[in-house]
């Protein structure tokens, strides 16, 4: 069974939100529903100032307080570590919004996050799915997570899912250079310009994502919580992460 | 006797009776509103957002109700578990509360959730043990069929039985259960730091009790219009006493010693996340709860010529139901307003001000508490003791 994983290298992320839209567009996502998102922000006061940003997507923690605290079971560990909602089940308490220390879910049913028209008046839907945009992605299968969601559930990053599992058992990395494995690569990663991103499994030693971590110290964020995400970050000399949450934002 | 108890009887209707009719019509509006607003904006009707506070005011009017259910029961057992006997004149009220309280909190949480039907299957076909929210699910259930079922045995007269007994035991401890669940379900999460800690299963327990007798103090006068002339021997006997007084003024003062060191141990420490309580000293919100709604009530009753009367007994006690009201959603929105990893666009504080359909939501629940009471008074002779059980009978059917 695989243990997939990401690794961030933040010498290389330059802060261009290419995965943050790879992602919307990848998943249907409405808009300021940022499921990956790269977080800016200041640290330092004046004159000493410097801007900074910390990409940040679902960690698929190993040990979850998402899934803990869920109290119908709707939020699941899959079986190749992934972490899922599974819409016909979640009864929209938010609890695992409430316990989840990386702000990554989302509650379908609420105001419009971002200036503009309300997308989902918009494009409005006449079924169960909260909206219907013109730019849906083909695969829907609500028991885990996957497509434009229905009204009054949680939603968060899959791992690409969708993709991710087509991939034949037993790969060790999904690189999006090589042709055979780019399909089933999460979209954040195939589309990430610097390449930045890889994507692997963490529980086989060969595999790129385990080098990356042992060779370049791989860190990762808040991990005195405990919920040991499996989404490891490489600082090297530029960057840093982010040892508090209550960061000035800008 | 029974001349007497006709007459309580006629003016505790019709005392229930403008109450019900008061009920009716706001529960019917709010109600109205919500259900209006939930149908065609649904839950967007909230100002409550994925950046930062997920829970607002429905949660904590939930919280609220459901810990003065919890209380009314506590105080209950003062008689039907420990053997206070002079609480007696008050146990069919307190009990009648809690299962109404309680129903009501339901109520207002059924709202918020976003399915709250599929829940009756998703709960005991998922069976999460882990989760502090199920079985804060199941304790509570558990807790409003005992009561149910303990409303019944005294409706039968039946106060001494061994089964009475049983079930009153067991429903204390359920009660504990499941203020201490809906403790543990905010004390569990350590990425909380200003809920975090098993203080707050304990907080929930104890302001609990103090909820339940701010509770019954201010009904039991409620249900006499305001003037304990109106009332039973036995009862006038108990509230112009100084028992009642003083444990509800013991628990203020619990209250009261909790929050200010729950206050000095957040404002010292410098844990990423506490400055939620930076920010709660500075609101005026904060210093009414305290000032107004605990400080004065608890030095009032600490009056022996104000203990035993029932204007000062009265005001304390709405006081206090108004300043712990206060409190449940300081605690719940403060817990949340420094944000997790969230977005560019993310403030380093989340505002947070309850939506028109919240409060409608608020309303709503209190009408509901407050009618489902207002039905008590008039059917089931709320003041019935184990020694004028033929008098509640009568009254029972001459309502
Ligand atoms: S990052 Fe949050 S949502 Fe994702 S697995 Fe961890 S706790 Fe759950
Ligand atoms: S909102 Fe849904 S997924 Fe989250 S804890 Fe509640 S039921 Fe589970």
């Amino acid at each position: 069974m695989a243990k997939w994983g990401m690794v961030i290298d933040l010498e290389k992320c330059v802060g261009c939100q290419a995965c943050t839209i790879a992602c919307g567009m990848e998943n249907s996502r409405l808009p300021g529903e940022h499921w990956q998102d790269v977080i800016f922000f200041q640290e330092g006061e004046y004159p000493n100032t410097e801007i900074k940003w910390f990409p940040r997507p679902c960690m698929h923690c190993e040990n979850p307080s998402c899934v803990a605290v869920c109290p119908v079971r709707a939020t699941y560990k899959a079986e190749d570590g992934q972490v899922l909602v599974d819409w016909n089940r979640c009864i929209g308490c938010k609890y695992c919004m409430i316990a989840c220390p990386y702000g990554v879910r989302f509650y379908t049913e609420e105001k419009a996050t971002y200036g503009g028209p309300n997308m989902k008046q918009v494009f409005k839907s006449e079924d169960a799915h909260s909206w219907n945009p013109p730019w849906k992605m083909p695969q829907e299968d609500w028991k885990h997570g996957v497509g434009v969601q229905p009204h009054d559930v949680v939603s968060k990053c899959t791992f690409c899912y969708h993709r991710v599992s087509k991939a034949p058992k037993g790969t060790a990395d999904l690189d999006p250079q090589n042709p055979a494995t780019r399909e089933y690569t999460p979209a954040c990663v195939v589309t990430c310009p610097t390449g930045a991103r890889f994507f692997g499994d963490l529980s086989n030693p060969d595999s790129e994502v385990n080098k990356q971590i042992a060779y370049k110290n791989g860190v990762r964020l808040l991990d005195h919580l405990g919920n040991k995400p499996q989404v490891y970050y490489l600082t090297g000399e530029g960057g840093s992460v982010p040892a508090t949450r209550s960061l000035k934002k800008i | 006797m029974a001349t007497k108890s006709t007459e309580i009887s006629s003016h505790v209707r019709s005392a229930a009776n403008a109450w019900l009719v008061s009920c009716i019509i706001v529960g019917g509006i709010s109600g109205a509103y919500m259900l209006y607003q939930l149908m065609t904006v649904g839950h967007a009707a909230f100002n409550t957002s994925s950046d930062g506070v997920n829970w607002g005011l429905p949660i904590a009017t939930y919280v609220f109700f459901a810990l003065t259910s919890s209380g009314l029961s506590m105080i209950a057992s003062l008689a039907m578990v420990f053997g206070f006997k002079q609480f007696y004149p008050i146990v069919k009220r307190c009990i009648w509360l809690a299962i109404i309280t309680l129903a009501s909190g339901f109520a207002v949480l059924a709202f918020e959730l976003g399915h709250p039907f599929r829940m009756l299957w998703a709960m005991p076909t998922g069976m999460q043990v882990v989760s502090p929210m199920f079985w804060m699910g199941v304790f509570y259930t558990i807790d409003l069929v005992l009561l149910i079922i303990k409303f019944y045995l005294i409706m039968q007269d039946d106060w001494h039985s061994n089964l009475s007994k049983f079930i009153g035991a067991a429903s204390f401890v359920a009660v504990i259960l499941a203020s201490g669940m809906l403790g543990l379900l905010f004390g569990s999460v350590a990425m909380r730091p200003m809920w975090f800690g098993s203080f707050t299963s304990i907080y929930y327990m104890l302001t609990a009790a103090l909820c339940g007798a701010a509770a019954i103090v201010v009904t039991t006068y409620m249900a006499f219009d305001f003037d304990s002339r109106n009332m039973p021997d036995e009862l006038r006997t108990l509230a112009e006493s100084d028992q009642l007084p003083k444990v509800f003024a013991t628990l203020i003062g619990i209250t009261l010693v909790m929050i200010v060191t729950r206050m000095w141990t957040g404002l010292w420490s410098n844990l990423d996340g506490l400055e939620g309580f930076h920010i709660l000293i500075k609101s005026p919100l904060f210093w009414i709860e305290f000032l107004l709604g605990l400080v004065i009530p608890f030095w009032m009753l600490l009056q022996p010529s104000m203990q035993v009367r029932m204007r000062p007994q009265m005001i304390a006690a709405f006081l206090v139901l108004g300043g712990m009201f206060i409190n449940r959603y300081e605690f719940i929105v403060s817990g949340q307003i420094v944000p997790m990893f969230k977005g560019t666009w993310v403030n380093s504080l989340e505002p947070y001000f309850p939506s028109t359909t919240e409060w409608a939501m608020a309303v709503f629940g209190l009408a509901v508490a407050l009618g489902g009471y207002a039905i008590g008074e008039k059917l089931f002779h709320l003041s019935a003791t184990p020694n004028n059980g033929t008098a509640g009978k009568l009254a029972t059917s001459a309502a």
